[in-house]
C-alpha cells in the first residue's frame, strides 16, 4: 500500500530555492531566436511589398514616398502583428529582422502600437505629407 | 465586573478577535509549506486577511427560490459556533475562560455546528452543485465525527475527567500521551483533517467536481464568514490535540511552536495523497479508522483494569 | 378500480460547464445523476467555434499557413505541418529531407510537451495538485528548449510552404539533448508514481474501462484507442515527413481503463525521447526551403492526415489555381473521442466524471469545427443561410 511515491521530490524541494522566476526583479536571458518587436532596416528595400501580401495579420504597410527613387516608409501595426516571422523568410533582401530583447510591448494607450519605420528625410517628408497628431515616428 | 470580563474573553481574548486572526495566520502557514513542499513560492503574509477583505468587499448575490433568513443567517451561526468553542480550550497556553464538567463534548459539538451549518446552507441553497455539495459534507461529518471524539476521549478516559481543563493538568504533569496512545494520535490528527476538509479528504468541496461544493451559491458576506469560520475551526482542533496528546500546554512560546509543528505535520499528508472519492473516504475510515480507535481503546481499557 | 398514479422520476441533472473548473475549455455536459450515480449523459459542444475554415478561404496559402496553427495551442504545429504537407502535395513540391527531419524533430517535443500538460491537468483533476505542479515545472525545460530552437513558447511557426524556418545549431543540439535526458528520468519517475501509488490508482485502475469491440465501434482515435489495445497511429500505419526514415513504435495497452491510458502517454514519451536522439544523431544534410514555391497552387484536392498528440488529425484542402484555397476541411481528433465519454460515463460515480473527460486528453478548441450530418440512407444535406436563419427562428417561436 505504497502512498509515498511522491515523498522524495517533497523532501528535495524542502532544501531548494523555489523554482518560480520572481520577475520583475529576475529576468531570464531571452535566446537569440526569439521573435518580438520588428525592425526595419529601409537599405535595401525595393517596394515589392511582399511582406505587406504575406502578413497574416496585416501589420506592415509600405507607404511609398517616391517609387523611382526607391524611398519609402513602413507603418508597423504592434498590435496586429503575431510575431510570426513570416515577414523575414518573404523579404528577399533581409530588411527585417525581429528583436530578441524587445518583447515587453504592453503599453497603457494606443500610441506606442503604431510606429513608422524610414530614414530621417522619408520620415519628414511622410509626417508633412500623411501624418496625423497620432503617430509616433522612430528611426529605423 | 464580572460581565464585562465575560463579554471581552468572548469579543476579543481567547474569542472573537484573537481566534478569528490566529486562524487567518494558520492558514496562511499551511497555505505557504504547502506551497514550499510544491517547490513553489506561496502566498505572503497578508493574503488570508486580504482574501477576507476583498470578499466582505464584494456584493452578496442571494439566490432565487432560497429561503432568505437561512441564508443570511446560517453562517452567522457557523461562526458563532466556532467562536463559542474558542472559549473552552485552553488558547495560547493559558487557562480556559470558562470550564465546566463535560465541556469536552460541548466543545466538540460547536465545532460540529460549523459542518452541520456548511451542510444546511448547501441543502437551502438548491443549486445543483450545492446539493451534491450539502450530501457529501454531511456524509462526511458523520463519518469523521465519532472517531475524531473517540480519540480525543482516549486521554480523557487516561485523565479521568471529561473536563477539558483538567485533562490539560493530567497532560501537563504526566508523560506526553503520545507515547502511551501513539494509535489515539494518529486516529486524532486524521479526523482532524477529515472534519476541516483538508485533502485528501476534500471531497465535499471538490474544486473540479462540484466547482465549491456546499458553498457555491455563496459570496461576499457569507463566504467570508464561513471562510473565517473555517479558520477558527483548524486553530481550535489544533489546540485541543496538542494540548490532550503533546504534554499540554504551558505558556504562549509552548502553544505556538507545538500547534505550529502539528500543522507541519499535517501538511505533508496534504502534499502527499490525491483527493480520495467520497464513497472511499469512509469506506476508509469506518474500515481502518474506527477499528483502530476501538483497538486503542482496548489496550487502554486493558491497562486501566492491569 | 382505483387507478394507481406513480409520479415521474425527474431526473438530476448536473451540468458541466461550460464554465466549471473540470474544463479548460467550455463545453456543456449534462449528466443526470442519481446519487452519485450517473445515469444519463448528453453533450452540446460549439462554443469555440471562430469559422477559421471560412475564413481560410479569403486568405492567401502563406497567410492560412499561421491561421491554420492557431486552431489550438498544444498541438499548434502538427496543424500547420498537415497543412504545409496538404499543400505541397498540391503543388507538386517536396520540401528537402532536412527541413522533413527538422519539422519531424519540432512535432515530437510538441508532442512532449503536450503530454506533460496532460498528466498535469490530469493530476489536478483527481486531486493530486503536487503532482500537477511537478509535471509542469519539468514541463517548463520543454518550453525552454522550443524556445530556444524555434523563437515563442506555443505557435512556434517553424514551417513555411516549402520547408522549415531555421537550421539546428551545434549548442542547441547540447541544450536539447541536456533537457531529454532530464525528463527521461522524470518521466521514469512519474510511470512509477502512476502505476503504484495507491490511492492515485484507486481513482484510475478500473474506471472507464473500454473494451476493443467498443474502441473499434466508437472510432475513438489516438492514446486513448491505443490504451485499448487498437493498433492504430498514423505515424505508423501511413508514415509522412521524415517518419519513413525515422520510424516508431506503437505504444499499446489493452486494458483499457484510466490507468491505462495514463500508461500510453507515459511510454510514449519515451518513445520521443529516443526519436529525438536519432534524428540529432543523423540529421541529413541539406537546404532548409526550396527554393521557390509558386504563389498560385494547381487546382487538385488533397488529403493529409498526421497523428497529433490526441490522434489523427485529417485535413481535406481544395484549390482552383487561385491564391487562396477553395476549401480547407479540418477534422481533429478530440471531435472522434468525445462520444465515447458519453457512453462511459454511464454507471460511474460523478466523482469520476472529470477523470473520463480528462482521459480521452479533450481540447475543445480543435474541436469546433463545421460537421455534416449524414441521412441514414447514406446522403446527406447542406443548408443555405436563409435554411439556417429561418430553422432558428422556428425553434426558439415554438419552444415560447
Amino acid at each position: 500500500m505504497k502512498i509515498t511515491t511522491m515523498f522524495s521530490d517533497i523532501w528535495q524541494s524542502i532544501w531548494q530555492r523555489p523554482i518560480t522566476q520572481r520577475y520583475p526583479f529576475e529576468r531570464r536571458e531571452t535566446p537569440d531566436r526569439l521573435r518580438g518587436k520588428l525592425h526595419w532596416n529601409p537599405q535595401n528595400c525595393t517596394g515589392c511589398a511582399l511582406c505587406n501580401k504575406d502578413c497574416p495579420a496585416e501589420a506592415i504597410e509600405i507607404i511609398s514616398i517616391d517609387k523611382k527613387e526607391k524611398r519609402f516608409v513602413m507603418k508597423y501595426h504592434l498590435d496586429r502583428c503575431t510575431y510570426c516571422g513570416q515577414c523575414v523568410e518573404s523579404c528577399r533582401f533581409k530588411c527585417i529582422e525581429l528583436s530578441a530583447k524587445e518583447w515587453e510591448l504592453a503599453a497603457t494607450e494606443k500610441r506606442p502600437f503604431t510606429i513608422i519605420y524610414g530614414t530621417d528625410d522619408n520620415l519628414k517628408e511622410f509626417m508633412a505629407k500623411f501624418a496625423d497628431a497620432k503617430t509616433e515616428s522612430a528611426q529605423a | 465586573m464580572d460581565t464585562v470580563v465575560n463579554v471581552a474573553a468572548l469579543l476579543f481574548f481567547p474569542g472573537g478577535l484573537f481566534v478569528i486572526t490566529a486562524g487567518l495566520f494558520y492558514e496562511w502557514i499551511d497555505r505557504k509549506i504547502i506551497a514550499r513542499l510544491q517547490n513553489r513560492i506561496g502566498p505572503r503574509w497578508f493574503q488570508p486577511f486580504a482574501d477576507t477583505v476583498k470578499l466582505l468587499a464584494k456584493e452578496e448575490v442571494v439566490p432565487e427560490k432560497v429561503n432568505p433568513f437561512f441564508f443570511v443567517a446560517l453562517p452567522l451561526a457557523a461562526l458563532a459556533g466556532a467562536l463559542t468553542a474558542a472559549l473552552y480550550v485552553p488558547m495560547a497556553g493559558l487557562k480556559p475562560a470558562f470550564s465546566f464538567p463535560g465541556d469536552l463534548i460541548v466543545t466538540v459539538y460547536l465545532l460540529g455546528l460549523l459542518t452541520l451549518c456548511t451542510g444546511l446552507a448547501g441543502a437551502n441553497a438548491r443549486g445543483r452543485f450545492s446539493l451534491v455539495g450539502a450530501t457529501r459534507t454531511l456524509t462526511q461529518f458523520f463519518a469523521y465525527e465519532a472517531p475524531f471524539l473517540l480519540a480525543l476521549l482516549g486521554p480523557a478516559i487516561a485523565a479521568g475527567s471529561w473536563q477539558i481543563s483538567e485533562i490539560t493538568a493530567y497532560a501537563e504533569t504526566h508523560p506526553w500521551v503520545l507515547l502511551s496512545q501513539p494509535i489515539g494520535f494518529i486516529v486524532a490528527m486524521i479526523g482532524l483533517m477529515g472534519k476541516l476538509e483538508l485533502p485528501p479528504f476534500d471531497s465535499p468541496e471538490a474544486e473540479t467536481e462540484i466547482v465549491a461544493g456546499a458553498l457555491t451559491e455563496y459570496s461576499g458576506r457569507g463566504l467570508a464568514i464561513f471562510h473565517l469560520g473555517k479558520g477558527v475551526e483548524l486553530v481550535i482542533g489544533l489546540t485541543l490535540i496538542t494540548s490532550f496528546y503533546l504534554g499540554g500546554l504551558a505558556n504562549p512560546l509552548d502553544f505556538l511552536l507545538k500547534t505550529i509543528g502539528l500543522l507541519l505535520v499535517m501538511t505533508i499528508p496534504q502534499s502527499l495523497m490525491t483527493r480520495l472519492r467520497i464513497d472511499q473516504t469512509v469506506g476508509l475510515w469506518w474500515r481502518y479508522g474506527a477499528l483502530l480507535v476501538l483497538v486503542q481503546w482496548l489496550v487502554l481499557f486493558a491497562w486501566q483494569i492491569v | 378500480m382505483t387507478a394507481v398514479i406513480t409520479p415521474k422520476k425527474e431526473k438530476f441533472i448536473v451540468p458541466i460547464g461550460p464554465q466549471h473548473p473540470a474544463l479548460k475549455e467550455p463545453g456543456h455536459f449534462e449528466f443526470a445523476v442519481d446519487g452519485e450515480i450517473v445515469t444519463d449523459a448528453t453533450v452540446r459542444l460549439g462554443y469555440v467555434h471562430r469559422g477559421i475554415e471560412k475564413g481560410t478561404e479569403a486568405r492567401t496559402w502563406t497567410q492560412n499557413l499561421y491561421l491554420v496553427e492557431r486552431i489550438c495551442g498544444i498541438c499548434s504545429h502538427i496543424h500547420a505541418l498537415t497543412y504545409a504537407l496538404g499543400v505541397e502535395v498540391l503543388a507538386e513540391v517536396e520540401a528537402p529531407p532536412r527541413a522533413q527531419a527538422i519539422r519531424v524533430l519540432v512535432a515530437e517535443l510538441e508532442r512532449i510537451h503536450s503530454h506533460l500538460l496532460w498528466f498535469g491537468v490530469a493530476a489536478h483533476e483527481a486531486g493530486f495538485d503536487t503532482l500537477f505542479m511537478y509535471s509542469w515545472r519539468d514541463r517548463e525545460t520543454i518550453m525552454d528548449i522550443l524556445e530556444a530552437l524555434t523563437g515563442n513558447r506555443v505557435n512556434y511557426s517553424a514551417n513555411v510552404l516549402g520547408g522549415v524556418k531555421f537550421d539546428v545549431t551545434d549548442a542547441q543540439r547540447k541544450v536539447i539533448l541536456e533537457g531529454i535526458n532530464f525528463l527521461e528520468e522524470r518521466t521514469h519517475h512519474y510511470l512509477n508514481v502512476v502505476t503504484t501509488d495507491s490511492m492515485f490508482l484507486q481513482r484510475t485502475r478500473g474506471i472507464g474501462v473500454t473494451r476493443l469491440q467498443d474502441a473499434q465501434r466508437l472510432g475513438i482515435v489516438g492514446p486513448t484507442a491505443r490504451a485499448s489495445g487498437v493498433m492504430r497511429d498514423v505515424r505508423v500505419d501511413a508514415p509522412y515527413a521524415a517518419y519513413v526514415n525515422f520510424p516508431i513504435h506503437m505504444v499499446v495497452e489493452t486494458a483499457g481503463d484510466l490507468e491505462a491510458r495514463f500508461i500510453v502517454r507515459l511510454k510514449e514519451l519515451f518513445e520521443s525521447f529516443r526519436l529525438i536522439r536519432e534524428i540529432l544523431d543523423n540529421l541529413p544534410p541539406g537546404d532548409l526551403q526550396v527554393k521557390r514555391f509558386p504563389r498560385r497552387i494547381k487546382p487538385g484536392e488533397v488529403i493529409s492526415r498526421v497523428e497529433a498528440p490526441r490522434g489523427e488529425v485529417f485535413y481535406y484542402i481544395r484549390s482552383t489555381g487561385s491564391e487562396n484555397p477553395d476549401r480547407v476541411k479540418v477534422r481533429t481528433p478530440t471531435l472522434c473521442n468525445m462520444a465515447s465519454v458519453l457512453s462511459l460515463s454511464i454507471g460511474h460515480h460523478l466523482a469520476d466524471i472529470p477523470m473520463l473527460l480528462v482521459g480521452i486528453d479533450p481540447c475543445f478548441s480543435c474541436n469546433d469545427r463545421g460537421v455534416a450530418i449524414c441521412t441514414s440512407d447514406g446522403g446527406h444535406d447542406s443548408w443555405t443561410w436563409e435554411r439556417l436563419r429561418q430553422f432558428g427562428i422556428d425553434y426558439y417561436a415554438n419552444k415560447v
